[in-house]
């Protein structure tokens, strides 16, 4: 019960209005994933605020009663991020869709964080403006879930992922107060905070209002489709390419069970089915003859690399379909069999060729079936294990083969995430990678933003691996005592569906 | 029904979100639980079990689901949605019965309240009402007002009085037009009268046979035939689908070992021809495959008339927008016979607006008993079609022209919607086919 006696669902009610505060099981069910359906949480309340200022006066109500809570796009992030626990409230933001300016003279627009990211790009075309960072769920991804996870994108290779792109964030911080971020001409002193809070997983508080640099859409283009026998020939081609000193826009490999799936979807391609992995390259400039010239020399190299054939798109209508193959990929794997585990890892570029083979043996002996689709160019892995879920004993199988192509991963000089982040899904692989100090520092920093940690808790930082952790939890003991008592009157049962 | 009564299509959901933005209620609430990967969630929870069908919290997002299947061709991983919707709906009705609404619309409609004459009394009724110019005036956002408009927009309309056909060639009319002599040969086919069109629309009936003849079909009748079953399937009530179907396996004849194929059966109902092709999935137990050599001789007018050309008519000056039906874009997967139907208007102006796929929230009897949401639904279809200002908007799906007229009426807008083969016959007429 809150101060003025109204249980806490009766006051977000009195904020966003009845219809928008969602309390029944089966509602709060479809909540309980996000884009990596292995993690379910069944979240305690759902809230679905209309603008900023419902944002504001929510956070102050959980704020005042000490309640955690997590922001929540589209839910497509692959990590589990955006899931709330049974004590916690979904704050999700699909309603702040509106774009709130486009600048086409600064080349900037100012978004709220529901907008998809897709419909910026739609909005800025006609003035000649594109957003330039597009994860391959751009139709369906939120800016604010793209910033919060500091967002990839086949196209970031040249032109750098979301944090390259974010100017000026409004954010509201865990106790309601609203901060500025950041400003059109940059941080005017001390630390880059924009660039701190770009990737911080919700962990930082909620971006209510997100300012943007906008591209001009590249006037030459040129999209090749190289083919290979071989996933370790097409390995190193991609090494070769980036050797050369061309920096393509996009560099994309996409292996055979993955050009399979996509060409048995409605999104077939016209890719190879026979052959082992396939490269998606896209050279673009302001010139024409000079992406001419590039597109040239980039396709001798990948012959000269083993290359059974190179094609080039012959029209827009052509790239596009390269592309919409390549970008739901990810999305036709369900093709393959009805679950799936999807990894995120980032390896020096020149180990891609052994790598790729190390996965297919983990994948071999575990007899498991391994589908790659990735940022090649930038040596960001995503290999996707294919299962069926009911099969008794599979699932941990699927758990242990991944962490041993995680761990493979790192041996060769990667790291855990590229673009998915940590979320829930790889706070088990922190401790791989961080020591009790660093991830005691992370910590810290958190805590700079929200010192009770009480947006998204639990994930990102491991926090029993930290170095003070025995310490804080005696020092916390006696206000998550007082929380529970807060939080009780809304605790819904948990179902035997939440795991 | 196969075994488990259609659930496996939902089998492939990755939960990627890839379809929320072509969900029509998900752009409308924001709300998961009303996207398809949410309903999925809560479709595959009803199958477990672990949901009950009378839990109130499934039930509202389950019958806000319009069932126009915008979300399975953005699909990569092929999930059947329609079908697991079918058999979660069945789940429901099984549990909590039909709501009287429903019943009370069905047996008006469809005649399956057992009286066939009282239905035919209730078309009769709602002819004569339209004939009055009454309902148009009465137009608007109420229930009842929508209602009226609804009806307004079946009332067949005369083209001629809003724009001129365009005289080709100086002065001489059809002297010099392209008239190619009449196909030497002449295929029978079937035509599928369904209750709303026959009630309602008997006018396009009468297009589709005339626009059919001149492409070289000889349209016969098939007496027996009865409603198609979509609007009971959509009610969960498969029972009655399944009966229904079966009268309609019998009518057209089950076709099947002669020697000579058993004709084609053309309807020009969207929603029905959906139905109509899913026949197989539905009869699925039915003996040697009945349903689905029904559904193989299905065909939507406009495919019908595509394989022909189909032959050219006289120019019609006007600008129209064409809106295609979900069940003929999304369930039936048939996005250019259409506008290769208009294409055969010389000078018509086809456009499309650019949330033309989107469903405009009419959905059988959803228009009925979920108004809330389908005009929440319609809202943004209204507002692109009256910055594109066409003439008129052309669509295959009787449902669609009632639901988008009464909202244009609404709007106070002037615009009329019309049957894609309404348009071609009067190009025909224009050109002397019918002289
Ligand atoms: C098919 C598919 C392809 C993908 N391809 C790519 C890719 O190419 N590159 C890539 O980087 N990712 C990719 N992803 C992952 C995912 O789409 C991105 O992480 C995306 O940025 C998530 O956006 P969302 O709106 O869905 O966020 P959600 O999943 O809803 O949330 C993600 C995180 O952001 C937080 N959050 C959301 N909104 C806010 C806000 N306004 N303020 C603060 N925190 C917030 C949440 O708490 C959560 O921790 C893909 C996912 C899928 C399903
Ligand atoms: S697009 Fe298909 S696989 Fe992806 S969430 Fe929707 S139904 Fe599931
Ligand atoms: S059938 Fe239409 S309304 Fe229903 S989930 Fe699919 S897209 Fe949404």
């Amino acid at each position: 019960m809150t101060r003025d006696g109204r249980s806490l669902i009766a006051a977000l009610a009195g904020i966003v209005g009845a219809r928008h505060v969602r309390t029944a099981l089966p509602e709060r069910i479809t909540y309980a994933r996000d884009g990596l359906p292995t993690h379910r949480r069944v979240p305690g309340v759902v809230v679905l605020p209309g603008s900023r200022d419902e944002v504001i006066a929510i956070v102050r109500l959980l704020a005042a009663l000490g309640v955690p809570f997590v922001p929540r796009g589209a839910g497509t992030g692959l990590s589990g991020g955006a899931l709330a626990d049974a004590d916690a409230v979904l704050v999700v933001l699909t309603r702040l869709n509106r774009i709130l300016r486009i600048d086409p003279r600064n080349h900037l627009a100012v978004v709220e964080p529901g907008v998809v990211n897709v419909r910026l790009s739609a909005a800025a075309a006609p003035d000649g403006l594109l957003y330039s960072p597009d994860p391959s769920s751009q139709t369906a991804c939120t800016i604010g879930g793209n910033v919060a996870e500091n967002a990839g994108g086949p196209h970031c290779l040249k032109y750098g992922v979301t944090a390259t792109h974010v100017l000026a964030l409004e954010v509201v911080l865990a106790d309601g107060q609203v901060v500025e971020l950041g400003s059109l001409s940059g941080e005017p002193w001390g630390p880059d905070l924009v660039g701190l809070f770009v990737g911080s997983e919700g962990n930082f508080g909620i971006a209510t209002r997100i300012t943007v640099r906008l591209l001009p859409i590249p006037r030459a283009v040129r999209t090749l489709l190289a083919d290979f026998a071989a996933l370790r020939t097409a390995g190193e081609a991609v090494s070769a390419v980036i050797a050369s000193g061309i920096v393509p826009a996009a560099l994309e490999m996409m292996d055979q069970s993955c050009i399979r799936a996509v060409e048995d979807s409605v999104y077939a391609a016209g890719y190879p089915r026979d052959a082992a992995a396939v490269l998606l390259l896209e050279l673009d400039g302001a010139q024409e003859s000079a992406v001419a010239a590039d597109a040239e020399t980039i396709a001798g190299i990948l012959h000269a690399h083993g290359a059974r054939s190179v094609t080039v798109a012959a029209d827009a209508k052509q790239r596009e379909r390269l592309w919409q193959g390549r970008k739901k990929a990810f999305g036709a794997m369900g093709r393959l069999s009805r679950d799936l585990v999807v990894q995120d890892a980032v390896v020096p570029r020149s180990a891609l060729p052994d790598v790729l083979e190390t996965i297919a043996r983990i994948a071999g002996a575990y007899g498991l079936t391994v589908s790659n689709v990735f940022h090649a160019g930038d040596g960001n892995l995503h290999p996707n294990i294919s299962f069926d879920g009911r099969v008794p004993g599979l699932k941990a199988r699927v758990d242990e083969a991944s962490g041993e192509i995680m761990a493979a991963c790192i041996a060769a000089g990667g790291t855990i995430t590229g673009e998915h982040g940590v979320g829930l899904d790889k706070l088990r692989y922190m401790p791989l990678l961080f020591d009790g100090d660093a991830l005691a520092a992370m910590r810290a920093v958190r805590r700079v933003f929200d010192p009770e940690e009480r947006v998204n808790p639990g994930k990102v930082v491991p926090v029993h691996a930290c170095r003070e952790w025995v310490g804080s939890v005696n020092a916390e003991r006696g206000t998550r005592n007082a929380r529970a008592d807060v939080r009780s009157d809304f605790r819904v049962p948990t179902s035997a569906l939440e795991t | 029904m196969t075994e488990r009564g259609g659930f496996e299509g939902l089998d492939s959901c990755v939960h990627c979100g890839f379809c929320l933005q072509a969900c029509p209620t998900f752009l409308a609430t924001g709300d998961e639980a009303d996207s398809p990967r949410g309903r999925i969630e809560l479709m595959r929870a009803l199958e477990a079990g672990e949901l009950a069908p009378n839990d109130p919290g499934v039930a509202l997002h389950l019958d806000r689901c319009l069932g126009c299947r915008g979300c399975e061709p953005v699909c990569p991983s092929g999930v059947s949605y329609g079908r697991g919707l079918e058999a979660s709906r069945a789940l429901l009705a099984e549990r909590r019965g039909t709501p009287p609404l429903v019943r009370a619309a069905l047996a008006a409609l469809t005649g399956t309240g057992g009286d066939m004459r009282a239905t035919r009394l209730v078309y009769a009724l709602a002819r004569a009402l339209r004939a009055t110019g009454v309902p148009g005036k009465l137009a608007g956002w109420g229930r009842l007002r929508f209602a009226f408009g609804m009806l307004a927009a079946t009332a067949p309309k005369d083209g001629g009085r809003r724009w001129r056909s365009v005289e080709v060639g100086g002065g001489r009319p059809r002297a010099n037009l392209h008239r190619l002599p009449p196909p030497s040969m002449t295929s029978p086919v079937l035509l599928f009268r369904g209750c709303v069109m026959q009630g309602l629309f008997p006018h396009v009936h009468a297009a589709t046979v005339r626009t059919l003849e001149v492409n070289g079909y000889a349209v016969r009748d098939a007496p027996g035939q009865v409603c198609c079953g979509a609007l009971h399937a959509h009610a969960g009530l498969r029972g009655e689908a399944r009966r229904l179907a079966r009268a309609n396996v019998a009518a057209f004849g089950a076709g099947g070992d002669a020697d000579d194929a058993p004709p084609l059966i053309v309807v020009n109902s969207a929603g029905c021809g959906a139905m109509l092709k899913e026949y197989g999935h539905l009869l699925h137990d039915e003996s040697d495959g009945v349903g689905q050599r029904f559904a193989a001789r299905v065909r939507d007018v406009t495919e019908l008339l595509a394989e022909r050309g189909p032959r050219p008519g006289a120019p019609i000056d006007a600008t129209v927008a064409y809106d295609p039906p979900c069940h003929l874009l999304h369930a039936q997967r048939i996005a250019a016979p259409p506008e290769q139907v208009l294409r055969a208007i010389p000078v018509l102006r086809v456009i499309s607006t650019p949330d033309a796929a989107q469903c405009c929230g009419s959905a059988g009897l959803f228009t009925l008993v979920e108004p809330e949401m389908s005009r929440a639904v319609l809202q943004p279809k209204l507002a692109s079609l009256a910055q594109a200002r066409p003439q008129m908007i052309v669509t295959g799906n009787p449902g669609c022209v009632m639901q988008i007229g009464a909202g244009l009426a609404a709007a106070g807008s002037p615009i009329a919607v019309r049957h894609p083969v309404e348009l071609l016959d009067e190009s025909y007429r224009a050109a002397g086919y019918y002289a």
